[in-house]
């Protein structure tokens, strides 16, 4: 129940009251009734009023509602549906949502959608479903009221209006009975009204102008107003043509399609476009149709657009005329930049510069170079093909020559341009000073000169070219004493040789030169020739720069490495880059590896390696081999002279011992025969082979007295034995008496026995042999024989003897003496005591024991220092 | 498939019921695609088929003996296809304007001429014009939205679906019939040429 306060309708005196039901009155069965209230007085209720809803037994359909609604984007909205009598209900879809439904009759559901998104382009499907099928459905619009703004018109032919807007955001509604219609001040826009445009016509300019844009969900009103001729767009020219072409200018006329722009008081504006080439120019006049377009440029294709404005109240440049293509004609080429450079004192070549498209004026068909000489009449002319920008010129006797060049192209020569030869200065005549770069560029300043009436050519080339060389020049005006010359016209890693000429009608005359690089880089090469020279203990490393094109910077010096196994140790840095050799000093015997790299300011190069071994040398080898081992000889020498001397008294005992007399009963006073005076019994000894007597070694042998010589001197040589000095030793002392029993070994002893007559006789049988005596145990006697069979046979040899002599088991004097004996100190007692001659025993023993000395007791008493 | 054949053998001359069977069944393949397309866009139709009466009947029409009278019946209810279909886009230009320029657009344009095509042809079999039955229930484009039970756009949506589905109903039929039709023709003509 709701309380309302209705006034009533002055003209029909009827009350009425309107209630908004939220849910569609369709839905079901809504009633209503009435009651007037005036303070505290209440009427009766009036009778009871039902609309009746589609879910009564006579609508016994399905249906929903409510069908096509259009409603803003956000809102909420309720839908019923209305189940068809004997079907079941299942579900209502918010396009592919499944809504709670609420059941509100016997055969109404209903659901609310709440902040409704927009719709496709076809709406919203609502659908409401039985388990079987689709019962029915409705579809909702929702959408945005219209969003359109920025209303604007403008007169095209000074006389109607064209009104256009911007559309604004998208309503999202497409339906036809849902789109934004267009009202112009009270009239249907129909062109906006079928969607195609977004203005409005109108056949006569009024002050002001008020869109209206209307949807179902809202309307908008846009306002304009201004004076015709402040809003005048101009149509685009037509019918532009080129009614007179030239080489540097042309005439272009135009027509309008709308005769009162005749009247109207214009600027135009034409865009000329061409390579390069591009411009904007202005003209103006009352109903421009044709202007002349000057400071063309010859042979050019230029596309011309033009558009046209209001000059008084400018609204906006008007619509662009179609392309128009004009070609303008050709004219003489300008004149040529041209440069002579002389590479000898009587060869040089002529260049000059390609012509732009801006000085050739028409494609080039050739040049035509002349020359002329102090000797020769008149001009030379020569034609050249346009692909040439060089001409060579020979000086035949040393006089100048002038030389001019001119273009030709189809519409005819271009003005002459002379230079004269100037004269040859070779880099090595001038002191040239190292110009520096400034980011990549040279900066040259000079003194002004003058002469220079002409101004002023800087020319730059590669240093030490030859041929055709790629020579540039920039020719400087008079009033410059100063040029920039930039990286791009450079070549890093280049060395170029840059003069300033003074130009004036002679030839022109050089007045500076320099030498640098635009950018220095490290030496594309290593030094050459590097070369090591080992002088005692010192090497000395010699090179060659490298080429000066693989310089490519200025040498700065040179750096010496001495290479290790994993990296290089730097030995030497020369700053001096005309020091082209180093010597590297106090060396070992051993193999080096050196590297010498160039640097530049831009680093080092990959560096030359040189590997040497150092080597002795041969002083050093004469001294070290010969002079010092003679030397060391030398002093033994002397020293063992020295002791010698010293010990003389002990040597004589030692070599020249007294000989006692026998001891023997009887009277030996007096001789029965003449004295066998044989050498000392120690040589005798020493003779006889010892069984341990070292394999590898010769063996003694005897020999005949022929090669005793020669047996002698070579014993002399090996120094190294103590036992053939014995042997010396004894062939001194013994002379040629005992030579002549050596001749037959088996009858060795006994020659030897008959030739000491006496000492055999003076021995035989009071010595027994010493049967314990190691190999030579159980041997009889064995004189002074050795096998010569080989070093590898002595002991077998010595065995098959020892068998023999086993027969003559009795006297065996020499078997007991062993240089190496264990026993062998026992019988220093013994040494200094004379012996028998043909016995190793001692012939008066200091000690009781009878065992066999050792030869060598002279020796040991040597060492020992006893005399 | 059709003319699909062998580049090495002789192609034969295709019978004006024969390259009408083609047709058809060309037409009842794009029928289907534009139907994919009509619920691509409403895919309500996807979930819960609709149901409801047939839009092209041929129950009030006489039995037909003869395959002719048969292609004639079919022909008859192409023909209400047809209208049907024009009256279609007539409402959908009306309601959605000609923005829309999609795939649905394209071949309910190509269904329309194609369906145009294969009336002519099937005209052109009938040479005494067998079959002249018009289909139930009589209808006019305005008519055709009172089909539908109202003119809200559910409505129209249900009744576009309809539509589509007799279209496809159809031209799989005459496809049949036209098949059927060209066998009995060519198996005629080659008692013919045998006698």
């Amino acid at each position: 129940m709701e309380t309302v306060a209705v006034k009533t309708d002055p003209v029909t005196g009827l009350h009425s009251w309107t209630w908004h039901s939220p849910l569609p009155l369709e839905c079901t069965s809504h009633s209503a009734h009435i009651r007037a209230r005036n303070q505290q007085s209440v009427s009766q209720w009036s009778p009871l009023q039902t609309i009746p809803g589609w879910d009564i037994p006579e609508k016994s359909e399905s249906n929903m509602f409510p069908q096509d609604k259009v409603v803003p984007v956000g809102s909420n909205m309720t839908f019923c549906c209305i189940v068809k009598e004997k079907e079941d209900f299942k579900e209502i879809m918010y396009g592919r949502q499944e809504m709670s439904a609420t059941r509100l009759s016997r055969r109404t559901y209903a659901i609310t959608a709440t902040n409704q998104p927009v719709s496709g382009n076809t709406g919203t499907n609502v659908i409401c479903c039985s388990q079987r099928l689709t019962l029915t459905g409705a579809v909702v619009f929702v959408g945005y009221p219209p969003g359109d703004e920025g209303l604007v018109c403008e007169t095209r032919d000074l006389a109607s209006a064209e009104c256009s807007w911007k559309k604004g955001r998208d309503t999202g509604l497409r339906m036809r009975r849902s789109r934004t219609k267009y009202t112009l001040n009270g009239r249907d826009c129909l062109e906006a009204n079928e969607r195609k445009r977004w203005w409005c016509s109108s056949k006569a300019w009024e002050q002001s102008w008020t869109l209206v844009a209307r949807n179902p969900l809202g309307t908008v009103h846009l306002m304009d107003s201004a004076q015709l001729t402040d809003r005048v767009h101009l149509l685009a020219p037509v019918n532009v043509t080129a009614v007179e072409v030239k080489a540097w200018s042309a005439t272009l006329q135009w027509s309008w399609s709308v005769a009162a722009y005749k009247k109207l008081e214009m600027v135009c504006q034409l865009q000329l476009f061409a390579h390069e080439l591009n411009s904007t120019r202005n003209y103006s006049g009352p109903g421009l149709s044709s202007v002349v377009l000057e400071s063309l440029w010859p042979d050019v294709d230029y596309t011309v657009t033009l558009y046209c404005g209001s000059k008084h109240g400018f609204w906006k440049w008007g619509d662009k005329s179609a392309p128009y293509r004009i070609h303008t004609k050709m004219d003489r080429p300008d004149a040529l930049d041209v440069w002579m450079w002389m590479d000898s004192s009587n060869t040089g070549c002529v260049f000059w510069k390609p012509l732009s498209v801006r000085k050739s004026h028409g494609a080039l068909v050739g040049y035509e170079v002349s020359q002329s000489s102090a000797e020769e009449d008149g001009w030379t002319p020569v034609s050249l093909p346009p692909g040439n920008f060089s001409y060579p010129i020979i000086l035949n006797n040393g006089s100048d020559i002038t030389v001019a060049v001119a273009a030709r192209n189809p519409a005819g020569l271009s003005q002459p341009s002379t230079v004269t030869t100037p004269a040859y200065r070779a880099d090595s005549q001038l002191s040239m000073s190292e110009l520096l770069s400034t980011n990549g560029s040279f900066v040259l300043s000079w003194q002004p000169n003058a002469n220079a009436s002409s101004g002023y050519a800087v020319e730059w080339v590669p240093t030490g070219c030859s041929g055709l060389c790629p020579v540039d020049w920039k020719k400087v005006p008079e009033s410059d004493s100063s040029f920039t010359l930039n990286s791009d016209s450079l070549v890093a890693g280049v060395r170029y040789t840059v003069s300033v000429y003074a130009l004036s009608t002679g030839a022109p005359t050089l007045l500076q030169r320099w030498q640098g690089y635009s950018q220095e880089m490290t030496p594309s090469q290593s030094v050459r020739e590097l070369l090591p020279n080992q002088s005692g203990s010192d090497v000395l490393l010699s090179w060659k720069a490298t080429a000066m094109e693989n310089q490519r910077g200025f040498i700065r010096g040179y750096t010496i490495y001495l290479a290790n196994a994993a990296h290089l140790e730097l030995i030497a840095n020369i700053s001096d880059p005309e020091v082209q050799s180093y010597r590297v000093k106090g060396l070992s015997l051993s193999s080096y590896k050196f590297v010498v790299k160039a640097y530049t300011s831009a680093g080092e190069d990959a560096g030359a390696t040189v590997a040497i071994k150092m080597e002795m040398d041969t002083a050093d080898m004469l001294f070290v081999g010969i002079l010092v081992p003679l030397g060391i000889m030398f002093c033994c020498l002397i020293l063992i002279s020295i002791c010698c001397y010293k010990k003389r008294e002990w040597v004589k005992k030692a070599f020249y011992p007294e000989i006692p007399g026998p001891k023997v009963p009887g009277d030996w006073s007096s001789p029965q025969g003449p004295l066998d005076v044989k050498p000392s019994p120690h040589s005798l000894v020493h003779i006889v082979e010892s069984p341990e007597w070292d394999f590898t070694k010769e063996g003694l042998f005897p020999v005949p007295e022929e090669e005793e010589e020669s047996e002698n001197d070579n014993i002399e040589v090996d120094a190294d034995s103590d036992e053939p000095a014995l042997l010396r030793y004894y062939n001194q002392v013994v002379g040629d008496g005992s030579h002549g029993n050596q001749v037959s070994d088996s009858s060795g002893s006994s020659n030897t026995s008959v030739d000491s007559t006496q000492t055999e006789i003076t021995y035989a049988g009071i010595q027994s042999p010493t049967s314990s005596q190691g190999a030579c145990g159980g041997g009889g006697y064995r004189p002074q024989m050795q096998s010569v069979i080989g070093p590898a046979e002595p002991q077998i040899e010595f065995e098959a003897d020892f068998q023999d002599d086993g027969l003559h088991a009795g006297y065996k004097p020499q078997c007991s003496w062993q240089l190496d004996s264990p026993e062998a100190e026992n019988f220093s007692g013994s040494l200094g005591s004379p012996t028998s001659v043909t016995s190793s025993q001692f012939l008066i023993p200091e000690s009781s024991e009878e065992k066999p000395q050792p030869s060598n007791t002279w020796f040991h008493n040597f060492l020992s220092g006893k005399s | 498939m059709e003319g699909a054949a062998d580049s090495d053998t002789p192609v034969p001359e295709r019978s004006a019921a024969d390259r009408a069977a083609a047709l058809a069944r060309l037409l009842h393949r794009d029928c289907t695609r534009l139907l994919e397309l009509y619920k691509e866009r409403e895919d309500f139709l996807s979930q819960h088929a609709p149901g409801g009466e047939r839009l092209v009947t041929l129950a009030l029409c006489p039995e037909a003996p003869s395959t002719a009278e048969q292609v004639g019946h079919v022909r008859s209810a192409l023909r209400r296809c047809m209208e049907l279909l024009e009256c279609l886009i007539v409402r959908e230009v009306e309601e959605m304007g000609e923005e829309l320029q999609g795939e649905y657009e394209s071949l309910r344009k190509t269904v329309k001429d194609r369906l145009g095509h294969l009336l002519h042809s099937t005209g052109a079999l009938l040479e005494n014009g067998e079959g002249g039955c018009p289909p139930s229930p009589p209808m006019q484009c305005i008519q055709g939205q009172d089909e539908v039970e109202a003119s809200d756009s559910f409505a129209a949506k249900i009744w576009t679906y309809k539509v589509l589905l007799e279209l496809i109903h159809w031209t799989d039929s005459a496809s049949q019939t036209l098949h059927v039709f060209h066998t009995e023709k060519h198996g005629q003509q080659q008692q013919q040429q045998l006698l």
